[in-house]
């Protein structure tokens, strides 16, 4: 740990200069503390900026570039000495070394209880907004009597003094590193390693049913009494049939697929064999944990995919898949979905060609890709980075395709 | 007529407690007579062994000492005290008492809404500390905030609310210097103790 002891005086003789010596070689083993001093800084003015002066500039480096600092304080009329509050008022003007810095206030004073005013006010000075310093709370350390106080070898003699000042010392090396802390741009926080086996539990679960069987939409129906057919459901806003609710979904121009928060695949919009389909599903694959949808080497791609959905970093990951040719730009839409308190409720993966929507646009609008087709295609080269970018893969097309949170499988079985 | 001292309290050229100090010495003129001094010129304080204070701040300690009162007006920086005021202050108690039993009148001005209110209870207590002792006007405060929109084109206090509460405030110092100025008794003792006071002597 690297500190720097200023001390508060700028006089010839001074016991806070004797104090901040004996700190820095009594405690050598704790921490390296470089001492320094103050006497050669102008007395501030706001009219005369000096701060590029070479003295401030000085204490500004050094400052800067320590860990901490610790500042001892004589007592002059009750305060701190004019000198010393210059400084502080340079270091607060145009330039703020200070501003989070883990600071520490000692004092010695020819008084028995001298420098306990001087070290009040100068935590109130080292806690306004100008200075913005990060005072070390309590830990009084006064060195009363100075006169008295140290040998010839300018060592502290009493030993429980010196006791008292190496805990202080001490506590506040803690602090200089809990204030680290506080001042660390927030870690992001390791995700939960995603669930793909869907081995919980959520509480639309279907339980005691298979998931992995063949006809889990059958029994799974069957053990929750599923309603079907010309039965209504009331929905967010309105009332349809089981089947006006089929045709609906089936005439979305996407394939849809829902995975519940459980990483359950439960749900598609069947209009086509898996054969035609831009992303294959087959019917007996619904129930499945995603896991299963998936080859082995895809897990990390969905499982990061995942976790940015259920963590909110983002609601959207976009993923072209250029397998399909030049003429169609097809992407797997996974968009987060959320129950009516926003908590994560599993993804939506909508997979779209674009294509004829921007070609429809184009013609409607009577404008042209710059590069006619190569428009397209450039650009779906530029995406295709963004898709390494996702998978982390660079096997493009067989990882590119894996990454399809449910697809996989027809290719893995 | 009374004579009073305006310490303005920073070094800077331009100053809103100067501005403040100004006008006091302009509206009350026909109540006293209030001199302006600067701190400007007064070197850095650093306790010279030889107890020698320059000649400035001896010509500042003799216009105190001739005066019946001192009209303090303070800025705010980083919630204290300017440092040109504190080392004013330091070098006013080195060896010399020229505040001792002096009625002293604390104003102040600031950019922000608070009108120095921090520094102004530092400025108390400096003043009170054991070399300086001065008198300082109980219960009293003038903040005036927003300082820099305070005072029109010809430096006149715009607010006439705070205006009132200056004119109350300065009606009540000069009763509180005619009051302290029958504290006379105990003020040889009390010289003779702080001129023999020493911090380095306890
Ligand atoms: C003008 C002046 C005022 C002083 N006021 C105080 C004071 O209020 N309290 C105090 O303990 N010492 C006061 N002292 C004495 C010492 O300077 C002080 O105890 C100081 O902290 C000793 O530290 P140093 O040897 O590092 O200068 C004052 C000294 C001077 C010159
Ligand atoms: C180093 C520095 C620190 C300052 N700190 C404060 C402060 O703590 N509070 C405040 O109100 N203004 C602060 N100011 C702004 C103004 O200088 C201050 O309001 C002052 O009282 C204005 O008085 P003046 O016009 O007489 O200079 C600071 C200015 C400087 C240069």
């Amino acid at each position: 740990m690297k500190l720097v002891g200023i001390v508060g005086s700028n006089a010839e003789v001074s016991y806070n200069r004797l104090l901040m010596e004996f700190v820095a070689k009594h405690f050598g083993d704790l921490f390296e503390l470089e001492v320094l001093e103050i006497k050669d800084v102008p007395l501030f003015n706001q009219s005369d900026d000096q701060t590029n002066s070479k003295e401030v500039q000085y204490l500004n480096k050094k400052i800067m570039d320590a860990d901490g600092v610790i500042i001892s304080t004589p007592e002059h009329n009750h305060t701190i000495p004019a000198g010393l509050k210059s400084v502080i008022e340079w270091l607060s003007f145009k330039i703020h070394p200070l501003d989070a810095k883990p600071v520490m206030v000692i004092g010695a004073s020819y008084y028995d209880q001298g420098t306990s005013r001087a070290q009040l006010h100068l935590r109130q000075i080292l806690d306004s907004p100008g200075v913005n310093a990060h005072v070390f709370p309590g830990n009084e350390f006064l060195l009363g009597k100075v006169k008295e106080a140290f040998d010839t070898d300018n060592n502290i003699k009493d030993q429980r003094t010196v006791d008292y000042l190496e805990s202080c010392l001490r506590k506040f090396m803690r602090f200089v590193n809990v204030v680290g802390i506080l001042d660390e741009p927030q870690p992001a926080k390791a995700p939960e390693p995603e669930d793909l086996y869907a081995t919980g539990k959520i509480d639309t679960t279907i339980e005691n049913v298979d998931m992995n069987a063949d006809d889990w939409v059958e029994q799974a129906a069957e053990a929750v009494n599923a309603v079907e057919g010309k039965t209504y459901v009331k929905l967010d806003r309105g009332i349809l049939t089981v089947d006006q609710l089929n045709y609906f979904l089936a005439s979305m121009p996407m394939e849809l697929t829902y995975a519940d928060s459980n990483n359950q695949f439960l749900y598609y919009n069947q209009t086509a064999p898996a054969e035609e389909m831009l992303a294959s599903r087959n019917p007996s694959q619904v129930g499945n944990p995603l896991a299963k949808c998936h080859p082995e080497k895809a897990y990390k791609n969905v499982g990061w995919v995942l976790q940015q959905l259920r963590s909110g970093a983002t609601d959207a990951v976009r993923v072209h898949v250029p397998t399909h040719g030049p003429d169609k730009y097809v992407v797997h839409n996974y968009q987060a979905m959320h129950d009516e308190n926003g908590n994560y409720a599993g993804v939506n993966e909508y997979i779209l060609d674009f294509k004829p929507i921007i070609d429809w646009y184009l013609k409607q609008t009577g404008q042209e890709l710059v590069g006619g087709t190569d428009g397209v295609s450039g650009a779906s080269a530029k995406e295709d980075k963004a898709v390494d970018g996702v998978s982390g893969a660079s096997e493009k097309e067989t990882e590119t395709v894996a990454v399809d949170s449910v697809s996989g499988a027809s290719e893995n079985a | 007529m009374k004579k009073f001292i305006g310490l303005v309290g920073t070094n800077s050229d331009q100053s809103t407690n100067r501005t403040l100090l100004e006008f006091m010495e302009k509206h009350f003129a026909d109540k006293a007579q209030i001199e302006l001094v600067e701190i400007k010129d007064i070197p850095l304080f650093n306790k010279p062994e030889n107890k020698q204070v320059p000649k400035e701040v001896q010509i500042i300690a003799d216009k105190i000492d001739a005066a019946d009162g001192v009209v303090i007006s303070t800025p705010e920086y980083d919630h204290s005290v300017p440092a040109s005021l504190m080392n004013a202050l330091a070098w006013l108690s080195y060896g010399i008492v020229p505040l001792l039993d002096k009625p002293v009148m604390i104003t102040g001005a600031s950019y922000g809404t608070l009108g120095s209110s921090r520094a102004q209870v530092h400025l108390r207590q400096i003043l009170d500390a054991p070399e300086l002792k001065a008198r300082i006007m109980p219960s009293s405060e003038f903040l005036l905030g927003h300082s820099l929109q305070a005072f029109d084109e010809e430096g006149n206090l715009v607010d006439q609310e705070k205006l009132e509460k200056l004119e109350k405030l300065f009606e009540d110092f000069m009763i509180f210097v005619e009051i302290t100025g029958q504290l006379k008794s105990a003020y040889q003792a009390d010289k003779k103790e702080v001129e023999n006071f020493s911090w380095e002597n306890i």
